[in-house]
């Protein structure tokens, strides 16, 4: 009889889970290696919400701050009347980065001198669309901001 | 087409109060009209339930007169003659009463403005009846409002509108004006961003001719008319050498460089050495203006290739696994800084559009470092994996030659015994 056909005896039964242990114990090894070297491809941030690194009460009235919300800029504000309002800080032109401007308490982009109201809504130059507005709740000393549902 | 509005509205006005009524004498004239077998007949009868003008009320007999019917003496009007169309739409138009009852927030100067314009002084100096008029552009009996995507005046027909008579040569030839404004326009960037971005915002022939006044801007306003919402680049412009040259030698702002009806979108490729570039187009070689802008295209490029340097680093580090996301966030200044100076090149000046790329070379160059102090360390954390992984691998190696020792072994001191 050949030795497939033998029976499985106690011996052969545990050098059989060495040999497939020590296999399995190069795969565990190579595989995170393989994927550190070739790591998959990175996507665009899903951020949906973020806690600002910095309390309401640092936003005095009819100023504005950027932050990061994921990997593009966000602009929160305090109109002249203290609402708190948040949206995104990337001009609906060309992409630049919007500010604040307290002499004018609006939102400006400074590339094309496109101008925003405090509702975000596009009220002069190229700027063709209005800012997307964000979600803020203030939780005792921090400020939360997240994507409208 | 509000001057259409007008004109049925006009009519309306003297009959205003009992307009909304609806007279009887209206569903006659529709009811007999709806049968004809001359389109020309049937079609307002069949068009006017879509009119503006019949959702607020009125009827046939607000713009054609008369009062029971055909009867010319009560002031019927079959078809009014295009001369009289502008009057008899402002008859309701212009009464900034009288339209306070239906839109209070719509002008009542559209007559006023039309009278400047280039169709109107055609139309009341020469008698000239080839003109648009109110119907022109807003066909009677089909007037529907601008915010109506099937209004010949919503902003994406606007083009198509104009274009009716202004890309026809047979309408055009008597005034010796090209007619191909239409095809250049549907090449420009506005066109683009209307059509293909839906940005109603962008502008059509109205935004830069006028509406009701519609006029060609003269030369010294064309430089306005753009800035209306490129301010960055009029401002420039103005304090510019350029504004006194051209007006002294009767060029136009802005169009002398993009073109009026087909502009499009600007690129560095305008400031280049060759003949058809738009700088080189005035700038003859040994001119020291033709230095000038090569320098500034010289530094845009370098921030540029800085950029896209310090990008690529940074998306090879994100790529790696290495955390980045700040440097990548602060690098989206450098695109600011690289549109601002792009803008800046309507200053004229290698200072001023130098001094707009000053903070974007700070900022790439800062990134760059940050790009390859995050590779330098995600080299030295795979030196350190390939170590450990071999001093793994050669452990992993030991106890498979020991076990194959062992084995070995047994078998040999089995064979012994």
């Amino acid at each position: 009889m050949s030795d497939t056909s033998a029976p499985v005896t106690r011996k052969r039964f545990v050098r059989w889970l060495l040999g497939t242990s020590v296999g399995g114990l190069v795969a565990a090894v190579l595989y995170p290696v393989t994927r550190y070297i070739i790591p998959p491809k990175v996507g665009e941030s899903a951020a949906s919400s973020v806690t600002l690194p910095f309390p309401p009460t640092e936003i005095a009235k009819n100023t504005g701050r950027i932050f990061k919300f994921g990997n593009k800029p966000g602009i929160i504000l305090r109109t002249p009347n203290g609402d708190l309002r948040a949206f995104t800080a990337v001009c609906t032109h060309l992409g630049c980065t919007v500010q604040y401007r307290s002499d004018l308490s609006e939102i400006w982009c400074a590339c094309h001198n496109g101008t925003y109201d405090l509702n975000g809504r596009n009220i002069s130059g190229p700027p063709p669309k209005p800012l997307t507005p964000f979600d803020v709740r203030v939780r005792g000393t921090q400020i939360v901001v997240s994507r409208k549902a | 087409m509000r001057a259409l509005a007008l004109a049925a509205a006009g009519l309306v006005l003297a009959a205003a109060p009992a307009a909304a009524q609806s007279p009887p004498s209206d569903a006659r004239c529709v009811q007999c009209h709806r049968q004809l077998a001359d389109t020309n007949l049937s079609r307002p009868a069949r068009l006017f339930p879509t009119d503006i003008h019949a959702k607020f009320g009125f009827g046939c007999l607000d713009c054609h007169g008369g009062e029971t019917g055909k009867d010319s003496a009560a002031g019927f009007i079959a078809k009014p003659n295009r001369k009289d169309i502008p009057a008899l739409c402002g008859r309701c138009h212009s009464d900034a009463q009288f339209m306070k009852q239906y839109d209070p927030s719509l002008r009542v100067d559209q007559v006023e403005e039309y009278k400047t314009s280039v169709h109107g002084k055609r139309l009341f100096e020469f008698g000239d009846t080839n003109v648009a008029v109110c119907i022109s552009c807003h066909p009677a009996h089909e007037i529907r409002p601008p915010s109506d995507p099937e209004s010949t005046v919503y902003a994406l027909n606007v083009p198509a509108t104009c274009g009716h008579c202004h890309a026809d040569p047979k309408r055009m030839a008597p005034y010796h004006i090209p007619t191909d404004q239409l095809a250049q326009y549907k090449t420009s960037v506005h066109w683009e961003w209307m059509s293909k971005q839906g940005d109603l915002s962008a502008p059509a022939c109205n935004d830069c001719h006028g509406n009701h006044g519609a006029a060609p801007p003269g030369v010294a306003s064309v430089k306005n008319v753009c800035g209306q919402c490129h301010s960055t680049m009029m401002t420039l412009f103005t304090g510019s050498g350029h504004a006194d040259y051209f007006v002294q030698r009767d060029l136009p702002g802005c169009e002398t460089c993009h073109s009026n009806h087909a502009i499009h979108a600007p690129s560095d490729s305008f400031l280049v050495e060759m003949a058809d570039s738009v700088c080189a187009m005035c700038h003859q070689p040994g001119d020291s203006a033709r230095v000038a802008f090569l320098a500034i295209r010289h530094l845009i490029d370098s921030l540029r290739v800085a950029r896209d340097s310090a990008t690529a680093i940074l998306d090879r580090a994100q790529q790696a696994g290495m955390e980045v996301s700040q440097a990548q966030f602060e690098l989206a200044d450098a695109k600011d800084a690289l549109l601002k100076a792009r803008s800046a090149i309507h200053s004229f000046s290698v200072d001023t559009v130098a001094a707009q790329l000053k903070s974007g070379f700070a900022i790439t160059t800062h990134a760059e470092q940050r790009g390859a102090a995050a590779m330098h360390e995600h080299l030295f954390r795979r030196e350190g994996l390939a170590v450990a992984v071999l001093l793994i691998l050669g452990v992993i190696a030991g106890i498979w030659l020991l076990i194959r020792e062992i084995e070995h072994r047994q078998k040999h001191s089995s064979r012994s015994s």
